[in-house]
């Protein structure tokens, strides 16, 4: 994390925790009635967030993604509704950021900066992730190209102003059948498009989850991004970015479950003591609190990769994705636990703030490619992941430029559609264990060093998986979430040069070590992170 | 790029081991289709090499790694949109075929 994001992520907490619409009352009463945010949604585009989501080389002020997470992440304190809401119009743009003509980028980029709202249709009835399902058409027209098909369920939809549909272009081309289109909605035809309903949901009641469907809808020949054909390719690259902030949506998330958490477990009393105080509440809380450092430690990795590993994103942001969404998941039901009664009721204590949050997290793990999709993902590197460990390749200036706290933060490069250089995260485990034998307690040693023995063990498990094709086994699956952990280790460690005295990495090699296993390390280290929550702020 | 054994970077070393020199274009086609039958979990004698690899089943994500594993094999840097590109075991081997003969030293063969 850079200084610049990180004043700027406390200049916008303030001004949203001082921000009416986002007040608990408010933000209950609009999810009670399924009510868009649209009040908050207008701070936000007064408060300059959206400069966040137009890269810097396109008139924005957006370089590697740990500021686009740290930015998300502080919306999603407040409310995840609004956070999704907002910055799906980052979704939006991220193919043209990636693949579209600059002078496109450019206008493109000021209209977001002016508060355009911007949706990414994918998905369609029926079809849900298999992207090359479509059947929305895009057929070449005098111009430019035709439209015929629905998107369906999109978030924004019915709001945005553009939307990047993806279409068929040729029935028998396979991968390379789809290509990409920015949409202009008043570009087009009248009668030629119409917004389907919105979609009752679980969470993000409030969210405008819609469709659009295009009827002989003409779109000029320049809303064509990229090329022909590469459709499919621009998304899988965009997806590696998009991820990552997805992922820090599952930490605001997990800040905003704490902080309810916290300030209930230090005000109330039970047999005379306050609730924090009794061991049991202690260890749970410091088992969360941990919980959400380690997913931190991924995605905000993940989210610096993105500018000095950019080749590597196809690992990191499918890592990112698929273990911080599952962990908060965990520690938003623990803390669920924790907080009793007032977990489920749904307008005591801050007007039902937490079954909200836990509502509107639940669909954090499914979009924008679910935990099973990003699993399989890894599983089909897992070759290439092998081959990094064993020959320890490494991109030592993108490893060291991804942690160093005072490094300028870097646009990303060229997106790879799998990594050939493997993980050098994880691939400098052995250079970072010895790291912390230098400089570290005993204790922290000896979990290092128990983390890489699994981490080997784990490689060689990989290597000896036969190719998975189509039909991965439930044992690759379970491969593929150590593997997260694997990579969460080497996170972690990576912070210890900078960050040493810090009790919760310790805490966090403890979680890993006992979630990958064949280990009993000394649980009490949970205990005592609880300790500088106690007092009444 | 460090690589702590003696290997340099992703540049094809040409002058090593199988594939580039020592494998002629029937070698090279029956390990692809071997690799395709892996994916595919059925027998090679099943594998039509007329037939696109995605009406077998073997969609579109897949075939990047039956990417990473003809770059390994071969130990060159390709497209990494090659098996989009060319559907087919027949496209597939002719192509590379082409890339590992441009990459012989003249008269090699």
């Amino acid at each position: 994390m850079t200084a610049v994001t990180a004043s700027s992520a406390d200049l916008l907490d303030a001004a949203l925790a001082a921000a009416e619409p986002l007040r608990a009352d408010r933000v209950a009463e609009l999810d009670r009635t399924e009510t868009f945010p649209a009040e908050a949604c207008r701070i936000l585009d007064e408060l300059g967030v959206p400069d966040w989501y137009v890269p810097a080389r396109f008139g924005g002020v957006l370089k590697d993604h740990s500021q686009l997470v740290e930015v998300v992440r502080t919306i999603a304190r407040h409310d995840l509704t609004v956070a999704i809401a907002h910055a799906k119009t980052y979704l939006g743009a991220v193919c043209v950021w990636v693949a579209g003509d600059p002078e496109r980028a450019e206008l493109l980029g000021a209209r977001i900066r002016a508060g355009a709202v911007v949706s990414w249709a994918l998905t369609e009835r029926g079809h849900g992730s298999d992207l090359l399902a479509g059947e929305l058409t895009a057929t070449p027209c005098a111009g430019g190209y035709r439209l015929d098909g629905a998107k369906w369920p999109i978030n924004n939809a019915t709001r945005a102003e553009s939307v990047c549909v993806l279409a068929r272009t040729s029935a028998d081309a396979g991968a390379r059948g789809y290509s990409l289109f920015l949409v202009d909605k008043d570009q087009l035809a009248a009668g030629s498009y119409q917004p389907l309903p919105k979609v009752r949901t679980h969470g993000i009641r409030g969210a405008d989850i819609s469709g659009i469907a295009f009827d002989g809808a003409v779109a000029p020949a320049e809303a064509l991004i990229g090329r022909p054909g590469e459709g499919l390719e621009i998304v899988l690259k965009a997806l590696q970015l998009t991820r990552v902030m997805a992922a820090g949506l599952s930490l605001g998330a997990a800040d905003h479950a704490l902080r309810l958490t916290v300030r209930y477990v230090r005000e109330r009393e039970l047999y005379g003591r306050r609730l924090i105080e009794l061991p049991h509440v202690r260890r749970s809380l410091g088992e969360i609190v941990t919980a959400v450092l380690v997913a931190e430690s991924v995605v905000m990795f993940a989210g610096r990769a993105s500018g000095t590993l950019t080749g590597e994103m196809s690992v990191y942001s499918a890592v990112a994705k698929a273990l911080a969404p599952t962990l908060i998941d965990e520690a938003i039901a623990r803390c669920g636990e924790l907080l009793g009664a007032r977990a489920f009721l749904s307008t005591v204590y801050e007007h039902g703030a937490f079954q909200k949050l836990e509502r509107d997290h639940r669909i954090v793990g499914i979009f924008d490619g679910s935990t099973f999709v990003n699993r399989h993902s890894l599983i089909n590197q897992f070759p290439r992941l092998v081959a990094g460990w064993r020959e320890r390749t490494r991109d030592d200036a993108g490893l060291r430029a991804a942690t160093d706290p005072y490094g300028e933060p870097a646009e990303p490069g060229r997106l790879e559609l799998f990594s050939r250089t493997g993980c050098s995260l994880v691939q400098s485990l052995p250079s970072l264990v010895d790291r912390v034998r230098a400089d570290a307690p005993e204790s922290v040693v000896r979990l290092a060093e128990h983390l890489l023995a699994r981490c080997e063990r784990l490689h060689d498990e990989m290597a000896d998986l036969p190719p998975q094709g189509v039909a991965a086994t439930a044992a690759a699956f379970d491969l593929a979430h150590r593997y997260e952990l694997c990579v969460a280790a080497a996170a972690v460690l990576s912070r210890w040069s900078t960050e040493p005295t810090r009790p919760e990495l310790a805490a966090a090699l403890t979680l890993l070590a006992d979630r990958l296993g064949d280990h009993r390390p000394d649980l009490a280290v949970f205990d005592r992170l609880t300790d500088d929550l106690k007092e009444l702020s | 790029m460090t690589r702590e054994p003696t290997k340099t970077g992703n540049h094809p070393r040409k002058e090593t081991d199988m594939a580039s020199n020592a494998e002629g274009p029937a070698d090279l086609r029956a390990w692809l289709t071997g690799c395709v039958a892996q994916y595919l979990r059925r027998p090679e004698t099943e594998i039509d090499p007329t037939v696109r690899l995605a009406d077998y089943g073997l969609d579109s994500v897949y075939a990047l790694a039956l990417c990473g594993d003809i770059e390994t094999h071969l130990d060159m840097r390709l497209s990494e949109t090659l098996v989009w590109d060319y559907p087919t075991v027949d496209e597939l081997a002719a192509h590379l075929e082409e890339l590992v003969a441009a990459q012989q030293p003249a008269g090699a063969r």
